[in-house]
């Protein structure tokens, strides 16, 4: 994992240049309707907006989105068939209504899970951390966020070089050399991002860093076509949700 | 193990958050505090919240025969201490959830009461307990961080029976389930991780001990009086 597949998908996306306020906006309704509305319909007009404008619209390559839902499937798989399992004297069986109870606990959480993505994959983080600030978290915590972002991709890189040295080695040739070089790996790692942020500060430092790490914000208009059709298409998957269950 | 976006109904969620929000604020004004007397401490900090994203990212052998990936809060705790650990892994879980599709936005205030501030405390108790019982450097980072581990395992697997009760056994029934179903991934994880954690230090104590003397975690080398020094 050398890049976070998620974040190029949100750099490349058509909806890249479009304000993230309005992005925030739209996911945020959906997964709030995700959240509230009953599994049917509403979990899947959330979940079918969500993928339908990913995929259509901000044009996110549909294996980069397939792949990143895999991940919540497995959790929202196993947790779903655990909670309709019913522990009874007579030993395992399932609860009264197994069926319904699980199809609405998948579809809620499907639907919540592909309207974050649908943010995940067409914002970047560096866009979204500014809304931290309007949301009134203190400026040093927003900071250690940025800073934390852009650490990222330089340990993963960092990462991903040594765990190639390792390999080349034979380093991960057995469990007991694998552990053995996974905690080779850590420390490489740590001790790097150690000295990457001591040599950055010395950087900043010997270009007066006194105000903080602050950057021009990139300016992204806010777009009242695409905020009127966001809030008309959540409304409209209420009204539906609501007459038809 | 993150409770995936939507799963918890929006009682529990918004529960959970506000139960975590006191923890991650306390943090929140430790970090503040630190960068405010040190400004330098930004980079550091951002530094270590990265360090516990890429640590997850790196792949155990595990004793099912599959891998299994670190939490990363144990070593965090021990270096960084719990508080500041609270924030930084909300901000990781938040990078997870927006970078990985791991965990959620409504579920994070139940998976930050979990893994950033459950294990963190857990496991830096642990820590503190063997240390003061008089164990080593090396068996007490084993038990913290098995310990962090197995203890966001258990927290989650409560907030799932808490938001899930077994119709026929309760809250104790649904725990029992849950604890079981997770147990075959998350107990050999909890083992490995405190291994990882035992060769990290251990790396670490012969590499970069001004840092870990700087950080706390060990005590300066005594420094040896040379002839004719100044004394």
């Amino acid at each position: 994992m050398r890049s976070l597949a998620v974040d190029e998908a949100a750099w490349g996306s058509a909806w890249r240049g479009r304000s993230p306020g309005d992005k925030l906006l739209l996911c945020a309704g959906l997964v709030g309707c995700a959240l509230v509305l009953p599994a049917w319909p509403g979990s899947v007009l959330v979940g079918m907006a969500a993928v339908g404008l990913a995929l259509g619209p901000a044009r996110v390559p549909a294996r980069t989105f397939g792949r990143a839902i895999r991940w919540p499937m497995a959790f929202i798989a196993i947790g779903a068939l655990t909670a309709v399992v019913s522990v009874g004297d007579g030993g395992l069986g399932w609860a009264p209504d197994a069926a319904q109870r699980a199809g609405s606990l998948v579809g809620h959480a499907l639907a919540g899970s592909a309207a974050v993505l649908l943010l995940a994959t067409t914002t970047p983080m560096s866009d979204l951390l500014p809304a931290l600030r309007r949301l009134r978290v203190p400026e040093a915590v927003v900071e250690v966020a940025g800073v934390t972002y852009r650490l990222l991709f330089v340990l993963l890189d960092s990462l991903h070089t040594i765990r190639e040295a390792q390999t080349a080695r034979m380093g991960w040739s057995s469990p007991r050399r694998s552990y053995h070089s996974a905690g080779l790996l850590a420390a490489g790692v740590l001790t790097r991002s150690w000295d990457r942020a001591r040599r950055l500060q010395e950087g900043l430092a010997g270009r007066g860093m006194e105000t903080g790490l602050r950057v021009l914000p990139e300016v992204l208009p806010s777009s009242r076509a695409f905020l009127a059709t966001a809030v008309t298409g959540l409304a409209g998957i209420v009204a539906v949700s609501v007459v038809v269950a | 193990m993150h409770i995936a976006e939507g799963f918890l109904p929006a009682g529990h969620a918004l529960g959970w958050t506000i139960a975590a929000a006191p923890f991650v604020a306390h943090g929140a004004r430790a970090v503040v505090k630190e960068v405010r007397e040190n400004p330098e401490s930004t980079l550091l900090l951002g530094a270590a919240g990265a360090f516990t994203f890429v640590l997850s990212a790196i792949k155990l052998p595990s004793v099912t025969g599959s891998s299994s990936h670190p939490t990363g809060t144990g070593p965090g705790a021990i270096l960084f201490r719990p508080p500041v650990m609270a924030l930084l892994g909300t901000v990781v879980l938040l990078f997870q959830a927006l970078l990985l599709a791991h965990g959620g936005l409504t579920t994070l205030g139940a998976n930050a009461f979990a893994f950033a501030v459950v294990g963190p405390w857990a496991g830096y108790g642990a820590y503190r307990l063997t240390r003061a019982a008089g164990a080593g450097l090396l068996p007490a980072v084993f038990a913290g961080v098995a310990l962090a581990d197995l203890a966001t395992y258990v927290t989650t697997s409560l907030q799932l029976a808490l938001a899930f009760p077994d119709p026929a056994g309760g809250l104790a029934g649904a725990l029992a389930k849950f604890l079981g179903v997770f147990a075959v991934t998350q107990i050999p994880l909890a083992i490995g991780e405190g291994l990882l954690g035992v060769l990290l230090f251990r790396v670490l104590t012969v590499n970069a001990r001004p840092e870990l003397e700087r950080l706390g975690v060990l005590r300066p080398a005594p420094v040896a009086a040379t002839p004719g020094g100044v004394a």
